[in-house]
């Protein structure tokens, strides 16, 4: 393996430590982004902007959860913005801006997810359709549930204590936000469900052959429906988490993290086709999405601009990591 | 003449969109018996139903011809506001007629399929996601061209799209004619064929000396083609400019599609695009009726758009679960077919046993 | 004349074409021989511009030619019928037929008359029974067998090639096509035959061209070769006629009945079929393909419903409606479907060989790396799977190797009751060996095996019992002296047993 690598050209060998090792790759490509950043604009080099960096990375990472299990399992959940919108609208309704109501409202954002990604994954799995078109209709009927339920205008704010929980500063540091204290408690649960218990791999073997899973004793059908019930829990989570941070909600306030978790998902190198791919890398490209963001502001991007820059990018994606193969060999 | 009957049901029974043209026909009683025959079978009721659908039935019909040749594009329904966009634009700007400006938005639809086609069949993409991402793109460029809503159409323009030939047929009834027309005469080309079996199976139709890339682009240069008649349908329809309207148009013309009874690749026909994307029309028509019959009917009762707009996503969701029909249907046609291949043997071994050679008569 | 001079072909690191070279010359039918993987098809494939070889030439009549996909093929007078059809099932038998070759009338429509012409002549000729309006999807396995050679034919071509079209024919259909290569030949067409029957090899062909891993060994007149030679330009061994496998058997006397299959019956293949395997048993099915020896298996280990009938597991009527259910009552399966249906490609050797632990036992349980590492550690070196690492993916390890990965996969786990499709395909010699052994081993232990197999060879040295099915029923069951490859081969031709047959031998792996 050695020998025949030293023989290879520098375009290809970029080529292969990029195929080989995403999740590095999209850290480089973030530090380089950020650094363009600073260039443009050298006043955004600061504590609080470095905090609210890390602030939005946690938030789209644990956004990204769910959808790394399930794109790992084969499928996709183009469900995550709305649940996230939807939770965050429970957020600021159940709370009401009073305090000692975190519990009961953990436990209805939790069950809504995990409803939602249980007619997700029993749909997607009875059905057989590709999983981007059922997720989407479930996910426009949650949206518009959203509009019918609260009129339009979603009422109240999150409570103080629970906003405080995320957003204060640790040791009064400027870039350390509290939203940390929960990152520590959702990543080390996802790397414990993919890395290390029986249910992360029979996900991996779906994902590479499920003929081969299914025939081999895997109940493809019930893991499949739980990666979609997990992507359900996180994304409510992070909405809940989201509320916070934003104080108030309102109707599809978090939908373009559908997108963007789909897209940070594949920049840390989890692969479309199922099998391959790991949460550090999710992360990385949550933090690359975050500062390509940032650097498009940076640059004074309107939004159309933006748009066919998203699309580009997702292209480009899908050009390094998911092309099929040719027909003939 | 009742044996050619049932020879016929038989064959409709066995087609690929039976199941579509029975759900078609059950949506099609029950808008007549929510709206009252009379009023449904009116002239004019059907000049809007069609002068209202024309354009989501076309680009279900488009779609359907990718769906055939193994490959999809959900970015068409953005496709018609690029069209839209472009017809107005370039009337209003450059104050050229507004004939060109139609010929040079059905040019901006071919322009964008091409597009597409270059991401899924030239750089082997997965269709669905490349033309999702298409989508960003395509309404990124439409803002760049007509930032807010604006613009009008000819007067006279979208007076003869809304009015009937020989005080009968609506004339975006013969926009659909005419493509159906053109597919009818493609599918008796060798491509009609070629198209089947790139999208059943690339790897054999190669070895048959056909080139999946080619077929695959003649596919998406027709359904260019198709979007920009219905783009211009849908900019005479609503005779003003949007960037970003009929984006749903994309994934709710492939459930169409595939409720009409099309597979992913090589399966189905463009009567399974009709007959679904008219089940969607009558279906979401049948729904205002329903929601203004329980008005009438219950006094006091009133319902907010959010409530029309929360029923017909959920008609699209129940659209997709009936695909599971579809599907069945689909088996059993299979089925079917073995077990004729199976009696056909039966018939010809029985009587001609002894003549056949030695080693088919062992048990 | 068509020749290919000195192709190279690699697969990633696999070596697929070697230096190999082919001549056919017009009115000859040309032999290609060779065990399996030793690079026949990936010859044929070049030709039909399938595969773009890595070096070589191909010349037609002494000048070189390019072929980079399937048109140019047919251009040059080429036409392929291959193992793995060519069909699409999704599409009529008349389109299939004319797929690529329609004939135009003047507005640039497919000619209806003209094409109705020349497919009812040519069912005709085939002596194929179908409605050409049929989807080839419902044929039998062997009419679309046929249809693909017809489909070759019907092209016209100079040079036509039949990458093992007989493995799925019946009697009368390979008596059928002889005579039709027999009146080609007469019109001066060239043929490559590749079949792994060495009788047809002798009835039809002129001329051969031996192949061993990726080499061409030898080509010469088919009147200079013996089927020994044969065998040893195959192999690279002579025959050993003294050496008799040691087979393996006991009574069965008092021993328990592990699977008791009842008149079973699979919608479309299998029509009633009954068997038996004892604890400790290898219980053997043979047949040619798509006799529904895959679907009998599949049904057991609850992968695809059945009709009728009854299947008795452990005592105790079995309703298994997913493997995953068999599999936590001990069964286990093994498929010679490598890619599709064993390996997971992607991921490690590790993971690979977890893969029976991790369908067993409960969902979000912790499954301690250590455990997992010295797990896969020790099946490794107790079945000398040769991995560069158990952190490699599986997809770097050489064809043999996989397969033994899944059977050490599942061996491990012990199970009551293993199912093996086809588990040697495409594997070499000596891991094939290997997999027997280990195999035999687990009998002894009194693990019972149900194993179906293309390789008639592999039956016999194997088994206990051979069930021999055709078309769907099962037309001989062998035990002890019966046990012979005459009467295998008889009975999976459907053949009755007082039918004369050229003595046969199935290529030996």
């Amino acid at each position: 393996m050695n020998s025949t690598q030293s023989t290879l050209t520098l375009g290809q060998r970029s080529k292969l430590f990029m195929q080989n090792s995403p999740a590095r790759m999209a850290f480089i490509i973030a530090i380089i982004l950020y650094a363009v950043t600073v260039m443009i604009s050298p006043g955004s080099f600061n504590a609080s902007a470095i905090g609210s960096i890390v602030m939005l990375t946690l938030l789209l990472s644990i956004a990204s959860a769910g959808q790394t299990i399930v794109l790992i399992g084969g499928g996709m959940d183009f469900g995550v913005g709305a649940v996230m919108s939807s939770a965050a609208i429970l957020t600021t309704t159940i709370m009401n801006s009073q305090d000692g109501r975190f519990f009961p409202l953990l436990f209805a954002a939790l069950s809504m997810g995990a409803t939602v990604g249980l007619l997700n994954g029993i749909c997607t799995v009875k059905i057989g359709l590709p999983p981007l078109i059922v997720t989407m209709a479930i996910s426009n009927v949650i949206t518009r549930m959203q509009y019918v339920l609260t009129q339009g205008s979603p009422m109240g704010y999150a409570s103080p204590s629970f906003i405080k929980s995320v957003t204060s500063k640790l040791f009064g540091l400027q870039f350390l936000p509290s939203i940390i204290l929960y990152g520590l408690i959702i990543i080390p649960l996802v790397f414990y469900l993919l890395n290390h218990s029986r249910f992360g791999k029979q996900v991996y073997l779906l994902g590479n052959n499920p003929v081969a899973a299914r025939l081999n004793g895997v109940n493809i059908n019930r893991v499949q429906i739980l990666t979609y019930v997990f992507s359900g829990m996180f994304a409510a989570f992070a909405g809940m988490l989201g509320a916070a941070y934003m104080n108030a909600a309102r109707c599809q306030i978090f939908d373009e993290y559908a997108y963007n978790s789909l897209i940070a998902v594949i920049i840390g190198g989890t692969s479309f086709s199922g099998g391959v791919g790991t949460y550090t890398g999710s992360i990385a490209g949550s933090l690359v999405m975050v500062v390509l963001s940032n650097l498009l502001t940076a640059m004074g991007l309107a939004q159309p601009t933006r748009n066919v820059f998203m699309g580009l990018i997702m292209i480009v994606l899908l050009i390094l990591y998911n092309r099929e193969k040719k027909v003939r060999q | 003449m009742i044996d050619t009957l049932k020879n016929s049901f038989a064959r409709l029974r066995r087609s690929s969109f039976f199941a579509g043209f029975v759900l078609f026909i059950i949506a099609l009683i029950l808008n007549a018996a929510l709206q009252g025959p009379a009023s449904f079978f009116s002239i004019k009721s059907i000049n809007t139903l069609f002068a209202k659908n024309a354009a989501f039935i076309l680009v279900a019909i488009g779609q359907s011809l990718l769906l055939i040749a193994g490959t999809m594009d959900v970015s068409c329904g953005i496709q018609l506001a690029l069209v839209n966009v472009v017809t107005i634009m370039t009337h209003q700007v450059w104050g050229i007629p507004f004939g060109l400006s139609c010929l040079l938005g059905i040019g901006a639809a071919v322009l964008a399929s091409i597009a597409v086609w270059v991401c899924c069949s030239v750089f082997r993409l997965p269709a669905l996601l490349a033309s999702y991402a298409m989508t960003y793109v395509i309404r990124g460029v439409n803002v760049m061209i007509m930032s807010v809503p604006q613009g009008k159409v000819p007067r006279e323009w979208y007076m003869a799209y809304d009015s009937q030939l020989f005080g009968l047929i609506p004339v975006s009834f013969f926009a659909v004619l005419g493509v159906l027309l053109i597919c009818r005469f493609a599918r008796k080309t060798p491509f009609g064929s070629h198209i089947y079996a790139v999208g059943g199976n690339p790897r054999n139709a190669f070895a048959a000396g056909i080139s999946p890339v080619k077929v695959q682009l003649k596919a998406f240069l027709l359904k260019g083609v198709i979007v920009g008649i219905a783009g211009l349908c849908l900019t005479l329809m609503i005779a003003a400019g949007n960037p970003l309207q009929a984006e749903d148009y994309g994934i709710r013309s492939l459930s169409a599609c595939i409720l009409g009874g099309l597979g992913f690749g090589g399966w189905g026909s463009v009567a399974s695009a009709v007959f679904g994307s008219g089940f969607f029309v009558l279906i979401q028509n049948s729904v205002y009726y329903f929601f203004s019959l329980l008005v009438r009917m219950i006094p006091g009762f009133s319902v907010s758009s959010y409530w029309q707009n929360f029923v017909s996503d959920v008609i699209i969701f129940l659209g997709l679960l009936m695909t599971i029909v579809t599907a069945k249907g689909r088996q059993e046609v299979l089925r079917e077919g073995i077990v004729r291949q199976f009696k056909r043997i039966d018939y010809r071994k029985k009587p001609e046993g002894l003549d056949g050679k030695e080693a088919a008569s062992h048990e | 004349m068509f020749e290919l001079r000195g192709v190279d072909k690699r697969f990633d690191a696999v070596v697929a074409l070697n230096n190999a070279s082919l001549n056919v010359k017009p009115g000859e039918v040309h032999a290609l021989l060779g065990s399996n993987g030793s690079g026949k098809s990936t010859m044929i494939k070049i030709l039909a511009g399938l595969v773009n070889p890595n070096a070589g030439e191909i010349l037609i009549d002494g000048s070189p030619v390019e072929i980079r996909n399937g048109y140019d093929s047919r251009k040059l007078g080429i036409a392929t019928a291959f193992q793995d059809l060519s069909l699409i099932p999704t599409m009529s038998v008349r389109d299939n037929i004319l797929l690529g070759n329609e004939p135009k009338n003047a507005l640039g429509l497919v000619d209806q008359r003209a094409s109705d012409e020349i497919i009812s002549r040519l069912l005709e000729r085939f002596q194929i029974d179908c409605d050409p309006d049929d989807y080839v999807q419902t044929l039998m396995p062997s009419t679309q067998t046929m249809l693909e050679v017809a489909k070759a034919v019907a092209l016209k071509p100079r040079l036509l090639l039949l990458d093992e079209v007989t493995a799925a024919l019946h009697y009368d259909e390979i008596q059928v096509l002889f005579s039709v290569m027999r009146e080609l030949k007469e019109e001066g067409i060239a043929m490559v035959y590749v079949t792994h029957r060495m009788n047809e090899v002798f009835e039809v062909c002129d001329r051969t061209t031996i192949m061993r891993s990726g080499e061409s060994v030898i080509t010469g007149p088919m009147d200079d070769f013996s089927l020994d030679d044969i065998v040893y330009y195959m192999t690279g061994q002579r025959p050993d006629k003294s050496k008799k496998d040691v087979v393996h058997s006991h009574s069965d006397g008092g021993r328990e009945i592990v699977l008791d299959v009842k008149n079973l019956s699979i919608f479309p293949k299998v029509h009633d079929i009954s068997l038996r395997a004892h604890k400790g048993e290898i219980v053997g099915i043979g047949g040619l393909q798509g006799q529904g020896q895959p679907e009998l298996i599949r049904a057991i280990l609850g992968a695809i419903r059945y009709e009728e009938g009854e299947i008795i597991y452990d005592g105790e009527p079995s309703t298994f409606k997913l493997p995953s259910k068999a599999v936590k009552n001990g069964m286990g399966f093994i498929s010679g479907e490598r890619n599709r249906e064993a390996v997971f490609p992607a991921r490690t050797v590790l993971e690979n060989i977890l893969a029976g632990k991790v369908a067993k036992g409960k969902t979000f349980a912790y499954m301690p790396a250590k455990a997992n590492r010295s797990f896969a550690q020790s099946a490794v070196d107790k079945y000398n799977i040769v991995i560069g690492s158990l952190n490699h993916p599986a997809s770097s390890l050489s064809g043999g190797n996989q397969q033994k990965l899944v059977v050490a996969r599942w061996i491990a786990m012990q199970p009551k009751l293993l199912l093996l499709d086809d588990p040697t395909r495409g594997v070499d010699i000596h891991s094939r060996l290997e997999i027997h052994e280990i195999l035999k081993e687990c009998a002894n232990d009194g693990m019972t095996i149900l194993i179906s197999s293309s390789e008639s060879e592999e039956l016999l040295s194997l088994c206990d019992v051979i069930y021999v099915f055709y078309e769907g029923c099962v037309s001989a069951q062998l035990t002890g002296e019966n046990k012979t490859p005459e009467k295998l081969v008889a009975a999976m031709m459907g053949m009755s047993e007082d039918h004369e047959i050229v003595s046969t031998m199935e290529a030996k792996a």
